[in-house]
């Protein structure tokens, strides 16, 4: 699903925020993304976004390479992902529905096929109580929920997470990763971006590590330990894909809504 | 979604955001209704004064004086090389009798009395009427020229050519085109200004939605749109304005005029080539000015 080969990211003012960086996520995986603050985290996942572009190497969103795409591409690549982000970047103006609707806005759906999946996606996070509010009168916990919904709205093959929990307690944080695992179990690639050491021994999914920008820790889900990292663990868990929807793959371009 | 549908989405949009900076966009489209209108009485001024010319120029004759001894048949000679150049409309000869029998028509019946037949002032004379075609003032100053140099063909003593008034009001004019031309293009500048200044504003506001936009893969389109039908909102409602305002004036100029019969031309603020004129005009500044500031405020 994401393959990165020998991925250098060189910035601007020339940082080396990643260096020669390989890995693979597959399908239906969920992966944690730890490292010590600047390692190249959200580097990283900028990258996968294409808001940066790599250096050196060759990065492959399910098989396309995404290196060479073409700026006008880009927003249809970006159409397999989902983004969660640590402040939640909840639109201010726009109430809850109208925030977890952005997307399918996007895709031009009829208002009513709109509103039904929003109340959908509401009830299933638990917030459906609170679709008439507006960001800045939610806590932390429902802006996350919100955002997540948000992310989901056009069921996208991968959910990236940056960061996700970095304004929570620890509570509210593993609601949100319970949520994320569960999201994980309906069949969605999961790449969640944390500094929290606890949570991830608490949830024992496959763990990359980055430190000043090199990969320098793959390691395996918990119940996985002994197979070949990232193998066996995630074809079993691969199956499950079988649920998620068809054609989210990168290499399809879906056109444009009229 | 059909396209009349995600037109009314964007709509809705450009719409939400003109309401969320209602001064702003008031003093956008006061900018652009008062840059229009000038334009537009600035045009409107100079097509009425081109009018005013044919119409003057219509009524222009140049009159040929020829030297008494002139034979019919120089006359007729000389007749025939003015008859066939560009302009002139048609040559009416006089003879010698003829002339002095009209201004004998022109003078007081007292002062004629006892006087003799040959001190009444006849000459032969061509009469020339030249087409209204006098469009420009090099036409114009092309005629003054040759009309100089018919003086110089033998048998011609003299020419009149009536030229002054028209001259004077050509000069004038292009001197009201060029302050007329100049002012307009600093008006549709700073409406420009405007539109520009608003629709980066609503960028600015706004940027928190385009930025999760693009993240969540809306196209360049889809995120430019906005903005754009914005800026031509607020063209489209200046253009509006413009046209009310004109047309009051109009209307007030109109009753003005048929009160004083002074001019043969009939002067129109607002012909409905005008109106078509600032309705596409008016949208067009607008999605310019937005386009303009997308491309400097906007980097997605
Ligand atoms: N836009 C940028 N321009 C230049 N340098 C950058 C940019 N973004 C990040 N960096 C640098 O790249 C390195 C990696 O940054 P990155 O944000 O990817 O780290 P991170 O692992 O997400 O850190 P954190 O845990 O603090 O979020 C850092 O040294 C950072 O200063
Ligand atoms: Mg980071």
């Amino acid at each position: 699903m994401i393959q990165l080969y020998n991925v250098h990211k060189r910035y601007e003012n020339g940082v080396v925020a990643l260096h020669d960086v390989t890995l693979r996520v597959r399908e239906g995986e969920m992966v944690f993304l730890t490292g010590p603050s600047g390692a190249g985290k959200s580097t990283l996942i900028r990258l996968l976004l294409c808001t940066e572009r790599g250096s050196e190497g060759q990065i492959l969103i399910g098989g396309r390479n995404i290196h060479a795409l073409r700026d006008d591409s880009v927003p249809f690549l970006r159409r397999n992902f989902g983004v969660v982000f640590q402040d939640f970047r909840l639109i201010g103006r726009r109430n809850v529905r109208e925030n977890v609707a952005i997307g399918m806005e996007i895709l031009g759906l009829p208002r009513k096929d709109i509103e039904r999946r929003t109340e959908q996606l509401l009830e299933a996070l638990g917030i459906a109580h609170r679709g008439a509010a507006f960001p800045r009168d939610l806590s932390g916990g429902e802006a996350q929920r919100v955002a997540i919904a948000r992310a989901l709205v056009n069921e996208p093959a991968i959910l990236l997470c940056d960061e996700p929990t970095g304004n929570l307690d620890p509570t509210l944080s593993r609601e949100i990763i319970d949520l994320l695992s569960e999201v994980n179990r309906r069949g969605t690639t999961v790449l969640v971006a944390t500094h929290d050491a606890a949570l991830i021994e608490r949830y024992g999914c496959r763990t990359l590590t980055l430190e000043g920008g090199r990969l320098t820790l793959d390691r395996p889900r918990r119940d996985a330990v002994g197979l070949e990292a990232s193998g066996l663990g995630a074809s079993a868990v691969g199956t499950a894909s079988a649920a998620a929807p068809p054609g989210r793959e990168a290499t399809q371009e879906p056109a444009e809504a009229p | 979604m059909n396209p009349i549908t995600r037109a009314l989405y964007f709509a809705g949009a450009a719409l939400r955001m003109m309401r969320a900076s209602p001064w702003l966009n008031v003093v956008s489209v006061l900018t652009i209704a008062v840059s229009l209108s000038l334009c537009g009485l600035f045009a409107m001024a100079f097509f009425n004064a081109h009018a005013l010319i044919r119409d003057l120029g219509s009524s222009l004759t140049i009159q040929v004086y020829l030297a008494d001894e002139t034979t019919p048949e120089r006359a007729q000679a000389i007749e025939q090389r003015l008859r066939g150049h560009e302009g002139v409309r048609s040559v009416v000869a006089l003879t010698r009798e003829a002339d002095r029998e009209r201004n004998r028509k022109l003078l007081d019946p007292e002062l004629l009395e006892g006087l003799d037949e040959e001190a009444i002032p006849g000459q032969p004379v061509l009469e020339l009427e030249l087409d209204s075609a006098l469009a420009s003032r090099g036409d114009l100053e092309r005629m003054v020229e040759w009309a100089r140099q018919i003086e110089k063909v033998e048998s011609v003593e003299d020419v009149a050519f009536g030229a002054e008034r028209l001259r004077l009001l050509f000069a004038v004019l292009e001197i009201v085109q060029s302050v007329g031309v100049v002012l307009s293009l600093v008006l549709l500048a700073s409406a420009l200004f405007f539109v520009f200044s608003t629709v980066r504003l609503a960028i600015w506001s706004r940027r928190d939605e385009i930025e999760i936009l693009a993240l969540m893969g809306a196209t360049r389109r889809f995120i430019r749109s906005p903005f754009l039908i914005e800026g031509a909102l607020q063209g489209l409602l200046g253009a509006a304005v413009a046209i009310v305002a004109v047309g009051l004036l109009h209307l007030e100029l109109e009753g003005l005029v048929r009160d004083v019969y002074l001019l043969n031309v009939q002067p129109s603020l607002l012909p409905p080539g005008m109106v078509m004129w600032l309705l596409v005009g008016g949208p067009a500044l607008g999605l310019v000015a937005a386009g303009l500031s997308l491309g400097r405020h906007l980097r997605v």
